[in-house]
Formats: structure tokens, C-alpha cells, sequence
């Protein structure tokens, strides 16, 4: 019984791991699809039941893993609204592309203990879309012609305290931009709602 | 000159001195045994010796100094050959520099070019690489196909295999049909043979000539019967042949047929992709619809942001609007409490219109009632006015009946008073007693009617006042009515006027709260864009990154790698400067870069070839002299001054000549200069005799030469 239990029900710690993950593939996907590092450095790996790309470069992955760690806290305490990962044009340091993915916590889950019934095999398809969607967007977002770098940007509550190499900053917005809301998915405690805003092609 | 005497001194100086030696070994035994008679000449002798050596010593120093500065001279010329040779380089390996800085530039430009290019084909690379897959696919699905394929060549091979065994088979049934041909012709040769056996009987048995020519004739039907048969047994084996092919073909008839099945099966196969690519021309159609209707979305969202756009400049206007009313809403919320109160403040208004409206109804119902009440009174009053006409009617009818009556009683009393004077005798008066009885009855009567008219009169007047009094009393309650009504009036007027004003404020606030409402929406759409943006609330989210994220790095590194570049063109710069300004590099540049030495190198290239060319000129002034002075002595010693013209064309003109134009053209026919040719002049022509003589005969250029001078020697002489 108890195995069944923790095959069919969400856990807010199994919901916050599964959100962190889905985050890390997620964006290796943008990295790998807009092209901000090199195709031959990303490697192949099955997930969702999808082929996806995953970096090779040491420090990427280490500093995503750092972020994806300390995400992965806030998620349980629930901490965090958004994630954003900004594309910046290393040149002029121009924003150009702005990938939000809004994170709607149920407060009302305070530990493990309440178990939120929902199949993971329905979560995995939901994320699945998501990540689809994120590849198809290549086919109208802009293409990026100058070197570019990319933030992530975590917006947490005011009174939750700044961890140690982490530092406040600015939204960061795209000026004149054009938004597409994207699909989303649930775990039933834990909602990502997923967007992108780009800047406008002046014609 | 001077070295060749200096060596014929040193010469003189070695045999002097060998002498020298050689003469102790003679001199000594004497002067052994005459020391003292020879002492002055030993002294001499050594002081000549002392002075011999002392010669030699300055001498050998002397060959030595020259020595020295001959490979002096030959050190300065190598050294001068390696500094052009140096400078050379200098200025070739400048020029290399310079090429490889324009190379450098086309390879900078290329790089550019590249990357650009890089950035396009990684683009395409992306495209690619998802067409690679999908041709992975059909990669695959070919592979499958082609290992379908494979299976079925197999089968094939191992039916031609098959089929090769039954080629052989029917080879050996044809080898061993050759030889039953082989034996049938055998057989045939010999029939033959018996046949001419036969023949030979039949020619022996001529006797049975007949018989036999019947049996000859019989043979050769049989013969031909034979040669049908054998037509036939021919026909027959080809048939067997065809026959056997037709069963070899009737056995490969069931796999034909095994692989036609495979082939409908693949047929069907192929029906079921065609019906599919069908399905799939349908959705890429489904999709292109699907794209339109995407791009007349886009338009859609162009035209709602324009709308949009005029919207967001109405909130302005509405903003404005709002701030210039003194209203301070900034949010939604606010305004949205704000519409509440508003809200409340109608409906408080509604209630108090309500009662308002009540409370005129009522005073509507009262002054109804008070209007029928007055309608009432003033009939009443109508009807006292009538009864009060009709009572004055009466009074006027009774004072004239009272008049009429007075009248009459005066009357009466005249006539009674005419008969109390006539009829003073009571002849009547019985009559007249009676009568007058009846008159003072009557009287009576009249009096009594007359009070009774009179209290009536009085009563009338009494009512009269009475409802005079009740009139007034009613006209008072009347104006006070009146008032009232006026005062009613007034106040419906007010609650009218009230009503109207508030119905107006009703709706003006419901226009105002529509468009409160509308703006409610606007402004949560924009909000909605806002967070779509990634706006956030300061006041309860904070916004942090990891420090040492990539794209802080990236610009960091590169704000790096502009300082490096920034500083190594600054130095290059400096250095260009410096190199135009042709003052030596200061020291602190020297690290500029490996330049540096090359520079340093070309300035001191520069000052050795210009101590080589000093040394160039030196030297040249010193072969003029040398020159000068061997062409004047070879001019003493050979009588000759020989210039050089043009190449290879030698001009002599003798000392003696008579004339300066006299004189003699040589030409050098090979290059080395070891055959000369004597050219025609104005001179040489009056030397024929010479000519014939020295040089046809003799072949002597020297020779001829002489003679000539000798000649013009003897000339100027002998004149």
C-alpha cells in the first residue's frame, strides 16, 4: 500500500524535485536550441520519453546545478514566483529574449505529509508538451546574430534571505517586445506557467 | 711599389744578415787569437749588428703593420658586403612585415566574414541536423526494407542454385540423348550397310530382278517410312526437350507465384504509405490552414495593439483626468472600492428617494383629501350661500308682506277710525264689534305672524351669521389649504427637482462606474502584459541571480580582453609614433613588442652602411689616385695613353703622335680580352706598311706598336 502510495501521490518535496528537473532540462533545451553555446558541446539524453540535449561544458553544468540545487530549497519552502532566463547580446549587452516560467506554489502544503494524488505519467506528458513547445519556438523567434550570454533570474519573496554568492538584481526586461504564453504544467502543488517575450523584428 | 721594396729590403736585410751568421764561424778563430788587436772592429761589428737587427725588428713590424691592414681591409670589405647584405635583409624582411600585416587584416576581415557565416551555418547546421533525423528515419525504414530484399535474394540465389543443378541434370540427359543419337547413328550406318548388302544381293539376284525391283521399290517406301520415322523420333526428342523445359518452368511456377504474393503484399504495402502520405498531404494542408489562420491572428494582434495603443492613450486621458478630479486612484483596488462606495452612496441615495418619494405620495394623497374636503366645503358653502340668498329672499318676501301688512293695518285702522267717525252710533255695533274683533283677531294674528316672521327673520339672521361665520371659518381653512398646497407644491417641486438630480448623479455614476469597470479590465490586461513581461511587485518580490552567472562572465571577459586589446594599441600606437618620428625607442617601450629588435637592428644597419659607403668613398678616391697614377706610368713606360671608349673598344694614342686625333682603335673580340683587332682610322691607314709587317706577318700587336713609336719617334727627332 504504502509503495502504491508513493508511486500514485505528489509529495511536495517529490514536486519540488520534479520541477527542478524539469528546469534543468528545460534549460539545456533554450541553450542548446538558441544556440548561446556551441551544438558540440551539448550531449544526447532520454528523458520525458523525449531525446534531449544536455551540456558537456564543466562550467555550465556546474553552475546549473548550483542554481537547480538552491531552486530546488526554495521550491519546498515556497519561495520562488518566477524563473527567467534572460539572453543578452554580449556586445552591446542587450536583452533579447526572455524565457519566464511563472511558478504557482499551493501554500497551503507545508510538508510531506499531505499527498497530492496525480499520475507522474500525466505530469511527464505535460512536461514533455512544454519542452516540445520550447523547441518549436525556434521556428518564430528571432534568429540571434550576435555572441550571446544568458542569466537566470529567480524572483523569491522579499523577506526570504539571499544565500551566499547570490546577489539581487534588476528584471531585466526586453525592450519592445513581443510575448507568446506557452503551455503549462502542474503537479498539483506546484504550477509552471511558461512564456517568452522577444524583441519586436523592427520591419 | 712600396711593398716590393720592402720586400727587396727585407731580402737585402736576410742576406745581410745570413752573412752575418756566416761570418762568426769564419771571423771567430781570429778574432779569438787577436782579441785585443780586433777589439774596435768587434765593436764595430757589433753596433752593425745591433743596428742590422734593429733594421730588421723595424722592418718586420713594418711588413707585419701592412699585413695587418690588408686583412683590415679585407675584414672592412666582408664587413661592408654583410651590412648591405644586412640591409637588405632589413628592408626585405620590413616589407614581409608590412605584407603580413595587410594579410593579417584580409585574415581579420575573413574571420569576420567566417564567423558571420559560422553563425549562419550553425543555423543551418540546426536545420540539418532535424532533417537528419527524419532522414535517419527513412534511413532506417529503408534499411528494414533493403534486409526485406536481402532475404529475398537469398531465396532467389539459392533458386538459382537450385536451377544450376537442373541445368546440369538436363546437361547429362542431353549427353547421354547424344549418345543414343550417336548409337540410332550407328544403327543407321548399319541399315546402310545392310541396305548395300541387300543391294548387292539384289544386284546378284538379277534373276529375281523383278521381284526384287517390287522389294527395291517396297525398300525405298521403307527407306522413306525409315526417314519419317526418324523425322519423327527427332520431333519427338525436341519435344522431350520442351517438355522437360515445361516442367523445369511448371516447378518454378510456385515460387513466381510465392513471390508475386510477396509482391502484392508489398503492393498493398505501398497503397497503405500512399494512403497515408495522403493523410499527411491533409495535415500539412490542415497546417498551412492552421499557419493562416495564425498570420490573420498576427494581424488580428496588430490591430488590437493599435486599439490597444488608443486605449492605454485614453487611460492616459482618463489618468490626467483623474488627477486634475483630485481622485486619488492608482490601483485597481482603489478604484474598485471606490466604485463600492460610489456604489454604496447610490443605493443610500435610492432609499432616500425612496422615502422621498413615499412622503410626496402621501402628501399627494393628503392634499387629495383635503381638495375633496374643500370641494365639500365649498358646495357646503355654495348651499349656505343659496340658503342664505333664499333666506334673504324670504326676509325681503316677509319685510314686504310686513310692509303690505303695516299698510294695510294703517289701512284697516283708517277705515275702522272712517267708521268709528261715521258709525259712532251702535247701529253696527254689534257688526262692528264683531268685526272689529275680527279685526283685532286678526291683528292679533298679523302680530303674531309678524313675531313669529320676526324670530323666524332673526333665526335667519342668526344662520346667515352663522354661516357667514362657518364660511369665513372656511375661506380661512381654505387659504390655509391654499398655503398648504402651496407650500406641498413646492416641496414635490423640490423632491421632483431632488429626484431628478439624483437620477441624473444614477446615472451618471453608472456611466462612470462602466467605465471604471471598463478601465478595471483594461488595467488588469495590462497588468497581465506587465507580468507577461516580468513586471513584479518590489514590495513583496525581490529579484536575484547567482553572481557568477554566464552572462556576467562573458562581459567580463570580454571588458578584459577591450582593456588588453585597448592597451596593446595604445603601445602600438606609441610605437608607430615614435617609428615616424625616427628617434631612437625609449626604454620603456622595448616590451612593446618583438618589433622592437628588427627596429633597433634596421638603425644600426642604417649607421654601418653609412660608415660602408664613407669607406666606399674613401676607397674610390683612393683607386682614382692609384689609377691616375698607373695610367700615367704605364703612358711614361710604354709611350702609349690608352682609354677605354665604349665596351670592348681600347683607343691608343702615342706620345709622339703629330696630331692629337692620331690614333689607333683595338677591339677585343673575345671576352677575356685575349685577341684584339685593329679597326680602321684616319691614322691607322697611313700605317699600312706596319700593318702588313707586324701584324698580317709577324701577328705581333706589341711589335707593331713599337715600330710606330719608333717610328714617330724618329719623325719628331728628325725634325
Amino acid at each position: 500500500m504504502a509503495a502504491q502510495v508513493t508511486k500514485e501521490g505528489i509529495t511536495l518535496k517529490g514536486s519540488a524535485e520534479i520541477v527542478s528537473e524539469f528546469f534543468y532540462f528545460g534549460i539545456n533545451s533554450i541553450l542548446y536550441q538558441r544556440g548561446i553555446y556551441p551544438a558540440e558541446t551539448f550531449t544526447r539524453a532520454q528523458k520525458y520519453g523525449l531525446t534531449l540535449l544536455v551540456s558537456t561544458d564543466p562550467d555550465l553544468k556546474n553552475y546549473l546545478n548550483t542554481v537547480v540545487e538552491q531552486l530546488k530549497d526554495w521550491l519546498y519552502k515556497c519561495q520562488v514566483q518566477k524563473l527567467v532566463v534572460v539572453i543578452t547580446s554580449i556586445d552591446n549587452n542587450e536583452i533579447l529574449e526572455r524565457w519566464q516560467f511563472d511558478i504557482e506554489c499551493d501554500k497551503s502544503v507545508k510538508d510531506d505529509s499531505i499527498v497530492r494524488e496525480k499520475s507522474p505519467k500525466v505530469i511527464q506528458e505535460e512536461i514533455r508538451s512544454v519542452i516540445r513547445q520550447i523547441t518549436a519556438t525556434v521556428t518564430f523567434l528571432p534568429l540571434l546574430e550576435t555572441a550571446c550570454a544568458f542569466d537566470l533570474l529567480i524572483y523569491t519573496d522579499k523577506d526570504s534571505e539571499v544565500p551566499e554568492k547570490w546577489e539581487e538584481s534588476g528584471p531585466q526586461f526586453v525592450s519592445n517586445s513581443e510575448e507568446v504564453r506557452l503551455r503549462f504544467f502542474t503537479t498539483t502543488i506546484h504550477k509552471v506557467n511558461s512564456m517568452v517575450a522577444y524583441k519586436k523584428i523592427d520591419c | 711599389m712600396d711593398e716590393m721594396e720592402d720586400n727587396t729590403t727585407v731580402l737585402s736585410t736576410l742576406r745581410s744578415f745570413n752573412k752575418f751568421l756566416s761570418q762568426p764561424f769564419d771571423g771567430t778563430p781570429p778574432s779569438a787569437n787577436t782579441s785585443n788587436t780586433s777589439g774596435a772592429s768587434l765593436q764595430m761589428q757589433f753596433q752593425q749588428r745591433f743596428l742590422l737587427e734593429d733594421q730588421a725588428a723595424q722592418i718586420r713590424s713594418k711588413s707585419h703593420l701592412i699585413q695587418v691592414e690588408r686583412e683590415k681591409i679585407q675584414m672592412d670589405l666582408s664587413h661592408k658586403r654583410a651590412r648591405i647584405e644586412l640591409e637588405k635583409e632589413a628592408s626585405a624582411n620590413a616589407m614581409n612585415y608590412e605584407r603580413e600585416a595587410d594579410k593579417n587584416q584580409e585574415l581579420l576581415t575573413r574571420i569576420k566574414v567566417l564567423e558571420e557565416k559560422e553563425a549562419e551555418s550553425q543555423s543551418k547546421l540546426q536545420e540539418q541536423s532535424e532533417m537528419n533525423k527524419s532522414y535517419k528515419k527513412t534511413i532506417e525504414s529503408q534499411s528494414k526494407k533493403l534486409l526485406e530484399r536481402e532475404d529475398k535474394l537469398s531465396e532467389a540465389n539459392e533458386a538459382i542454385s537450385v536451377l544450376k543443378g537442373k541445368v546440369s541434370e538436363l546437361q547429362l540427359k542431353i549427353m547421354n540423348l547424344e549418345m543414343q543419337l550417336k548409337t540410332q547413328d550407328t544403327e543407321k550406318q548399319e541399315l546402310n550397310e545392310q541396305l548395300e548388302i541387300q543391294r548387292k544381293k539384289l544386284q546378284d539376284g538379277s534373276q529375281t530382278a523383278q521381284v526384287l525391283q517390287e522389294l527395291q521399290a517396297l525398300n525405298a517406301d521403307y527407306e522413306l517410312k525409315l526417314k519419317t520415322l526418324e523425322q519423327k523420333l527427332s520431333t519427338q526428342e525436341q519435344d522431350a526437350t520442351i517438355v522437360k523445359n515445361m516442367k523445369s518452368d511448371l516447378e518454378k511456377l510456385p515460387k513466381i507465384e510465392r513471390e508475386l504474393q510477396q509482391l502484392r503484399e508489398e503492393n498493398s504495402f505501398l497503397r497503405e504509405m500512399r494512403e497515408n502520405n495522403a493523410l499527411l498531404k491533409e495535415e500539412v494542408e490542415s497546417l498551412r490552414r492552421a499557419s493562416e489562420r495564425y498570420d490573420r491572428m498576427k494581424e488580428e494582434l496588430v490591430t488590437l495593439e493599435l486599439d490597444k495603443e488608443k486605449i492605454l492613450k485614453k487611460l492616459k486621458c482618463w489618468e490626467n483626468l483623474e488627477q486634475t478630479t483630485g481622485l486619488s486612484i492608482k490601483t485597481p483596488d482603489d478604484l474598485s472600492r471606490q466604485i463600492l462606495a460610489i456604489q454604496q452612496r447610490e443605493i443610500k441615495l435610492k432609499e432616500e428617494n425612496l422615502s422621498v418619494i413615499n412622503s410626496a405620495r402621501m402628501l399627494e394623497s393628503a392634499r387629495q383629501n383635503l381638495q375633496s374636503e374643500l370641494l365639500k366645503t365649498q358646495n357646503n358653502h355654495l348651499e349656505e350661500k343659496k340658503k342664505r340668498e333664499q333666506h334673504d329672499a324670504l326676509v325681503r318676501r316677509l319685510q314686504k308682506r310686513v310692509l303690505l301688512l303695516s299698510k294695510e293695518r294703517d289701512g284697516m285702522r283708517a277705515i275702522l277710525d272712517s267708521y268709528d267717525s261715521e258709525l259712532t252710533p251702535s247701529e253696527h255695533t254689534p257688526q262692528l264689534s264683531r268685526r272689529l274683533r275680527e279685526a283685532e283677531e286678526n291683528l292679533q294674528r298679523v302680530h303674531t305672524h309678524n313675531a313669529e316672521m320676526e324670530v323666524q327673520l332673526s333665526q335667519a339672521l342668526e344662520e346667515t351669521g352663522l354661516q357667514k361665520q362657518r364660511a369665513e371659518l372656511l375661506t380661512a381653512e381654505l387659504s390655509l389649504l391654499k398655503s398648504q398646497m402651496g407650500t406641498t407644491e413646492q416641496s414635490t417641486s423640490i423632491t421632483s427637482e431632488a429626484v431628478n438630480s439624483m437620477r441624473l448623479k444614477i446615472e451618471e455614476l453608472e456611466a462612470e462606474r462602466g467605465r471604471l469597470e471598463e478601465e478595471n479590465k483594461i488595467l488588469e490586461m495590462r497588468l497581465e502584459r506587465l507580468s507577461l513581461q516580468g513586471s513584479y511587485d518590489p514590495s513583496k518580490v525581490k529579484v536575484i541571480h547567482f553572481s557568477m552567472n554566464p552572462a556576467s562572465r562573458a562581459q567580463q571577459q570580454r571588458k578584459e580582453e577591450v582593456q588588453n586589446l585597448q592597451e596593446e594599441c595604445n603601445k602600438l600606437r606609441e610605437l608607430v609614433r615614435i617609428l615616424e618620428g625616427g628617434t631612437p625607442v625609449p626604454d620603456k617601450l622595448e616590451a612593446a613588442g618583438s618589433i622592437q629588435t628588427p627596429i633597433q637592428e634596421v638603425t644600426e644597419l642604417k649607421k654601418q652602411v653609412e660608415s660602408a659607403e664613407l669607406k666606399n668613398q674613401r676607397l674610390r678616391e683612393v683607386f682614382q689616385t692609384k689609377i691616375h697614377e698607373f695610367r700615367t706610368v704605364c703612358y711614361m713606360l710604354t709611350g702609349y695613353r690608352i682609354d677605354i671608349t665604349t665596351e670592348n673598344q681600347y683607343r691608343l694614342t702615342s706620345m709622339y703622335a703629330e696630331h692629337k686625333d692620331d690614333n689607333l682603335l683595338f677591339k677585343s673580340t673575345s671576352p677575356s680580352g685575349v685577341k684584339l683587332q685593329l679597326l680602321e682610322t684616319s691614322f691607322s691607314r697611313t700605317l699600312k706598311d706596319f700593318i702588313d709587317l707586324h701584324l698580317h706577318h709577324q701577328n705581333s700587336i706589341p711589335a707593331f706598336l713599337s715600330a710606330v713609336t719608333l717610328d714617330l719617334f724618329s719623325r719628331q727627332t728628325f725634325t
